[in-house]
């Protein structure tokens, strides 16, 4: 058997794993039995493929050992219970839900489940953690090592979560999972995760491509079961162009390689194909949405904005041929719909670039005195690249300074300090020529 | 040759198993098993009923002697990760 037949056997795996976990959920009603019983079958696929073959739909028998050991597991507790009550006939005992799963709506379980690990009750982190070991079946140890935290922490987030979904008593098949109204706070959870994965905020490499791709997936999983919302299409548009240039964002030593110096002949057509598709989606359902809602000149949503500034960049020939004026005018519209320090930010990086740095500084100057943007390394980062464009090495060596104290992904550290080198080899040329 | 039992449990089960190394294993042990039969050395298995019990797996097996039988076991035990107990079946003419 070979590579492909071992990584087709992990994606079977994955996908199965949501519809084990929603349709055991179904029949047990608790979210850590659930997890035990899939956890079980997988096991028992484990030994038994290996000396009887693996089967030719290995989704279905996964799905049908982990049904029947679920039902066992109802009935052995069924008939503990009887027995116990042939004891003690004065003791009031809760009768067990009728196990229900004999034709589950797969995609609706799986749906329900990611609901059910983005529900309100739960803190952001706690529905991160969840998410990531429900429906997309990484381990703690994964998570943790994608979130650079230590096992025990993601894991007390996971007990911490079923705990509250249980205090809370969210069951998974009578709760109605207001899908609709949970849709942002899934498509947070999920973009958080991207965000993680693609850029770090602390951690000695540039990306984690394991939480970058999951995250992929989850998206299309959601584009998958919700079908005409704008969102989940435009979040896939997003990661699918984003993710097109993961290979060549960081050089053989993982240095950083901005948008200019990136091998655009090896960005990944596939994914910026599928990130168009999508994005051609996001745009028709977001268009019925708002002619839905009115005469259909509502804004446009956030995400569907930031679609198409990933499209802009991911389809540009060459990086001196990019829309920049378009991308101004994307920003413009995206600050209209979230006003926000880094939105700014980025417009004002756009801005210098078709108007020039002059223009962009004139922007920067005033965001750099905004509390939000003043602790984060990437505004004094920015302007040091302005100054250094506009020809103000000084300025650019004090802006390189305090971008280098505030940085934490070493890999950006690693970048700052060779233009930071740039930018003092400059200054001392010119000393010299004086 | 004489024949021999393995017993494959599991020293104490994961309680997480990550989707990729499942796969992986799979692949990896399928592949041993195919490398016994090759060789003739596997006349049989078994598998318990009830997947959720203490033997995961078992197997007949051909060796030359203890030895033989319990170099097997060492690697049926690294490819699967149990811990296999090594029992005699029927004692063939000593070579």
């Amino acid at each position: 058997m070979t590579r492909q037949t071992e990584e087709a056997l992990a994606a079977a795996f994955r996908d199965e794993w949501p519809r084990l976990i929603g349709a055991t959920l179904r029949i047990v009603g608790d979210l850590q039995t659930a997890e035990d019983v899939a956890q079980e079958t997988l096991l028992a696929a484990l030994d038994r493929w290996p000396l009887l073959g693996v089967p030719d739909r290995p989704g279905a028998w996964l799905m049908t050992a982990c049904r029947n050991r679920a039902r066992n597991l109802v009935r052995d507790a069924g008939r503990a219970q009887q027995k116990s009550a042939s004891l003690r006939p004065l003791l009031p005992l809760p009768v067990p839900a009728a196990p229900d799963a004999e034709t589950p709506e797969i995609a609706d379980d799986r749906l329900r489940l990611i609901a059910m690990c983005c529900h309100p009750v739960l803190p952001t982190d706690g529905q991160v953690a969840l998410t990531l070991r429900m429906v997309a079946g990484l381990t703690t140890q994964e998570i943790a090592r994608g979130f650079h935290l230590p096992p025990a922490a993601i894991a007390q987030r996971i007990v911490r979560a079923k705990r509250a979904l249980k205090q809370h008593r969210v069951a998974f098949a009578t709760d109605d999972p207001d899908v609709a109204g949970r849709l942002a706070s899934i498509i947070d959870v999920i973009y958080l995760v991207f965000n993680e994965g693609y850029l770090p905020t602390a951690g000695d490499t540039l990306t984690r491509g394991d939480l970058a791709f999951e995250a992929r997936r989850l998206a299309c999983l959601l584009t998958e079961l919700t079908g005409a919302e704008p969102g989940p299409w435009a979040l896939r548009a997003l990661v699918s162009f984003q993710l097109s240039r993961w290979s060549t964002r960081a050089g053989p030593d993982g240095e950083l390689r901005t948008l200019d110096a990136q091998d655009r002949a090896l960005w990944d057509r596939e994914l910026i194909a599928d990130g168009a598709r999508a994005l051609d989606r996001a745009r028709a359902a977001d268009r019925a949405r708002r002619e839905g809602d009115g005469d259909g000149r509502g804004a446009r949503g956030p995400l569907l904005v930031q679609a198409e500034l990933a499209a802009c960049h991911a389809t540009a020939p060459t990086f001196a041929a990019t829309d920049w004026r378009g991308i101004v005018a994307l920003y413009d519209e995206l600050l209209e719909a979230q006003d926000t320090p880094v939105v700014a930010l980025n417009r004002a990086v756009a801005v210098a670039m078709a108007d020039g740095p002059a223009a962009g500084l004139a922007l920067l100057n005033r965001l750099v005195e905004d509390p939000a943007l003043r602790g984060s390394h990437r505004v004094w980062a920015v302007r040091a690249d302005l100054h250094q464009r506009a020809g103000d090495s000084a300025a650019a060596l004090a802006d390189y300074d305090r971008a280098l104290e505030l940085v934490s992904n070493l890999a950006e550290r690693r970048y700052l300090m060779t233009k930071k080198k740039g930018q003092d080899n400059a200054i001392r040329r010119a000393h010299r020529h004086r | 040759m004489s024949e021999f039992l393995l017993v494959g449990t599991w020293p104490s089960a994961p309680a997480e198993l990550p989707l990729a190394v499942a796969a992986h294993a799979v692949i990896a042990r399928a592949a041993w098993h195919a490398w016994l039969r090759r060789w003739g050395l596997l006349r049989s298995f078994g598998l318990p009923a009830d997947p959720g019990g203490e033997p995961r797996a078992c197997l007949v097996v051909r060796a030359s002697g203890d030895e033989a039988a319990r170099r097997l076991a060492a690697g049926w035990g690294r490819v699967s990760g149990y811990r296999v107990t090594v029992l005699p079946l029927f004692e063939g003419p000593q070579q």
